[in-house]
């Protein structure tokens, strides 16, 4: 195998279109990819394995054939590799018995040797092999006995069963997060190209030669990487398990829940999968401009801290209002990265209605790095756009910290500003009055007078805009440890006098600040989001 | 369309009606009678001192099936919740310990209160792990709680009750153990 492969050329919606012949009706299909995602945009899907959008092609698994017309006749060729151009005559199973058969008996040849382990393998339900079985195989097992199956594997990990059958290594711990089941794969190379051409860092790798291929780390090395879990998510069967979610819960039995990740200012779209109101597992959303189909570990593993150690909310907004009430001199509102757009709406309602003692701080004290260009930008203030979208400081909380003798009341909302590795917050403890606002019993929380447990980012919906400034829209999973939380737009602006009952009401009142929103409903943010005209991201 | 019966006129001593209350009542003295001196021939059982006899395709209570070894044959799928109508069936998975052998059931919840014995679950059970034949039918509890058939109780039966079952006698206990022993136990290279 080549160690080079061209990445497919994806249609867009400037794709000049092409006329094409399929099962000799003439359809208009995208002139500049290849057929497989030509006949995807007409609606034809053609099952496949190895081809992944956002991979290079490698056109191992041969499971894409379709038929087409030559110079020397009708020939089989892969859908996945094959250019589109213009006047070439396609045949689809829907049409040609070959093609049918082709692909029935790829489809039988890939599950010969594949073990029969779907009740315990944690892909079933998602695997493409049971959905390439369904669509073009469902043959019947003609291996007698059944016991004779040939698994691809590392020699050193293989072991007879009770029955005889010579088995695989099941669970090769090739890195921290990560097991490999040698009998489950089938050698599609995803892993192998996701590590090398979107990781670039080429940790894994195809051992052995035909019949023998098994997929290995070099000798010593682990697959340990910031993106490493991809590979689970390309992995077209069980082979490549994550360990958090080993065993955890059936697929099928788990809700999605589309929203945004916001731990990072690419804000990387993300599927929140949950059942039973806990959250399993956290997966990407394919976004072609924002993450693809990646994401980062850090934002995918961050779900496990999202119901631990929640601040609860006790006292009610009446003392907060209170003590706002009661106020003599200035005061501070600081505001953090994962505030929503509704959120800053209420928060900026709130110095209004405060009027001239109340002064915006915002940013975060977290490290900033440089993007990685797979799926994070290396800003952990997500909502940075947002900031300045709504005219909002996004980078002044230096200002607050010299100036902090000057307030007598601190108003901080989803914001760590003790916590975030600096001491030099610690002078907000010179502020009489310190109100926080904040999912967890953090540093800040723990340093409050005053401290009232708000929603988490993944429990409320609203907007958020990136930093290639796309507007993106966050939706409420419903997985609120205590029914008491309320979002964090819902108590700044009753705190305000104006209740927000909805998140749209928020959203609203944002446009009014941000001209770019006027005219938005939720309904008109696509599920990839929106570019805003006019905005500075 | 309603379809019109003719009954059949009743003759002169039908219509008399001391005739036939003493016909009824020589049918009612005569099972009487029976109860009393030919007690064993009444079509119906002195429950509970009398129990039913239940057929081998009865769907009773559940089992879970054990390996040689003892452990429950149950790998957690969850292909029976998946097909139990009532939802009454919860599981959860963990890493077996047996390296031959990938997950392992940690819970194995059946609530007895909400399940319709269906039987879809023993159906969809790829391993013969899960069978409704104890033949048990008596479910008396004092709580609620106590209808919850967990792990252990499934698992708790003895192979004497399940003589003709081949399978059942490869369990701990059974005539068949020793040898199903020595298969499962292989070596593991």
């Amino acid at each position: 195998m080549s160690n080079f492969y061209n990445m497919p050329k994806l249609p867009t919606e400037n794709s000049p279109k092409v006329e094409i012949f399929v099962d000799d009706k003439a359809v208009m299909v995208p002139g500049d990819t290849n057929l497989l995602e030509a006949l995807k945009a007409v609606g034809i899907e053609t099952p496949h394995v190895c081809y992944h959008p956002y991979l290079p092609v490698s056109g191992n698994c041969r499971q894409c054939l379709v038929e087409q017309e030559g110079p020397r006749g009708r020939m089989l060729v892969i859908a996945c590799y094959t250019p589109v151009a213009p006047g070439m005559k396609i045949y689809t199973p829907a049409s040609s018995a070959r093609v049918k058969n082709a692909r029935k008996a790829t489809q039988e040849f890939m599950l010969v040797n594949h073990p029969l382990d779907c009740p315990i393998c944690d892909k079933a339900g998602e695997c493409t092999l049971q959905e390439n079985y369904m669509e073009c195989g469902q043959n019947e097992g003609r291996l007698r006995p059944e016991y004779g199956k040939n698994y691809h594997g590392n020699p050193v990990h293989q072991f007879v069963d009770a029955k005889g059958q010579v088995r695989g290594g099941k669970h090769v711990d090739i890195g921290p997060r990560i097991l490999l089941d040698e009998e489950r794969c089938v050698q599609c190379d995803r892993c192998v190209r996701f590590m090398r051409s979107v990781a670039k860092d080429e940790q894994l790798q195809l051992a052995g030669r035909a019949d023998h291929t098994y997929i290995t780390t070099f000798p010593g090395e682990k697959l340990d990487h910031e993106y490493d879990l991809c590979v689970t998510d390309v992995c077209p069967t069980g082979a490549m398990t994550a360990k958090y979610f080993r065993f955890q819960k059936r697929v099928w039995l788990l809700s999605h829940t589309p929203t945004i990740s916001m731990d990072d200012s690419l804000g990387a779209n993300i599927w929140i999968d949950h059942a039973d109101g806990k959250i399993y597992r956290v997966m990407p959303r394919c976004n072609p401009e924002v993450n693809r189909s990646w994401l980062s570990n850090t934002s995918r593993m961050a779900f496990q801290n999202f119901n631990k150690n929640r601040l609860p909310a006790i006292g009610g907004v009446k003392v907060i209002k209170e003590a706002l009430a009661s106020a003599t001199g200035k005061i501070a509102l600081v505001a953090g990265g994962e505030c929503t757009i509704e959120d800053l709406a209420a928060l900026r309602m709130l110095k209004e209605s405060l009027g001239d003692r109340a002064d915006i701080f915002g940013g975060s004290l977290k490290i900033k790095s440089e993007p990685d260009g797979i799926a994070k930008s290396g800003d952990p203030m997500a909502n940075r756009a947002g900031f300045k979208l709504l005219g909002l400081a996004d980078d002044n909380l230096w200002d607050l910290a010299q100036n902090v003798s000057n307030y007598s009341v601190l108003v901080c909302v989803n914001n760590n500003i003790v916590g975030d590795g600096n001491k030099s917050m610690d002078v907000i403890e010179k502020i009489p009055t310190r109100i926080v606002l904040s999912a967890f019993n953090d540093e800040t929380a723990n340093m409050a007078t005053l401290a009232y447990g708000i929603r988490h980012w993944s429990e409320v919906q609203g907007t958020m805009v990136n930093s290639l400034n796309i507007l993106q829209k966050l939706n409420a999973a419903p997985t609120c440890p205590d029914a008491e939380l309320r979002p964090a737009y819902e108590v700044l602006s009753e705190l305000a006098g104006n209740t927000f009952t909805c998140a749209y009401d928020a959203f609203k009142k944002a446009a009014e600040y941000a001209p770019a929103l006027a005219g938005l409903a939720y309904d008109s943010i696509k599920s990839t989001g929106l570019h805003l005209e006019g905005g500075n991201a | 369309m309603a379809r019109v019966i003719k009954q059949k006129p009743m003759t002169i001593i039908e219509r008399l009606y001391i005739f036939e209350a003493m016909r009824g009542l020589w049918t009612t003295l005569k099972h009487a009678a029976r109860g009393l001196f030919r007690y064993e021939q009444l079509p119906t059982i002195s429950y509970p001192e009398g129990q039913p006899e239940i057929n081998n395709g009865y769907r009773a209570k559940h089992r879970l099936m054990l390996r040689p070894d003892g452990t429950p044959r149950c790998v957690a799928c969850g292909m029976c919740a998946a097909a139990c109508p009532a939802h009454c069936i919860f599981i959860e998975a963990t890493q077996s310990d047996d390296p031959r052998i990938e997950k392992r059931v940690m819970r194995f919840d059946i609530d007895h209160l909400v399940c319709v014995f269906c039987g879809l679950c023993a159906e969809a059970c790829p391993v013969d792990a899960l069978r409704m034949d104890t033949k048990k039918i008596v479910f008396e509890h004092r709580t609620r709680e106590e209808f919850v058939a967990h792990l252990s109780d499934l698992i708790d039966w003895d192979p004497k009750d399940y003589p003709e079952d081949a399978q059942s006698q490869m369990a701990p206990g059974g005539t068949k153990n020793a040898e199903a022993r020595k298969v499962w136990g292989m070596e593991v290279k």
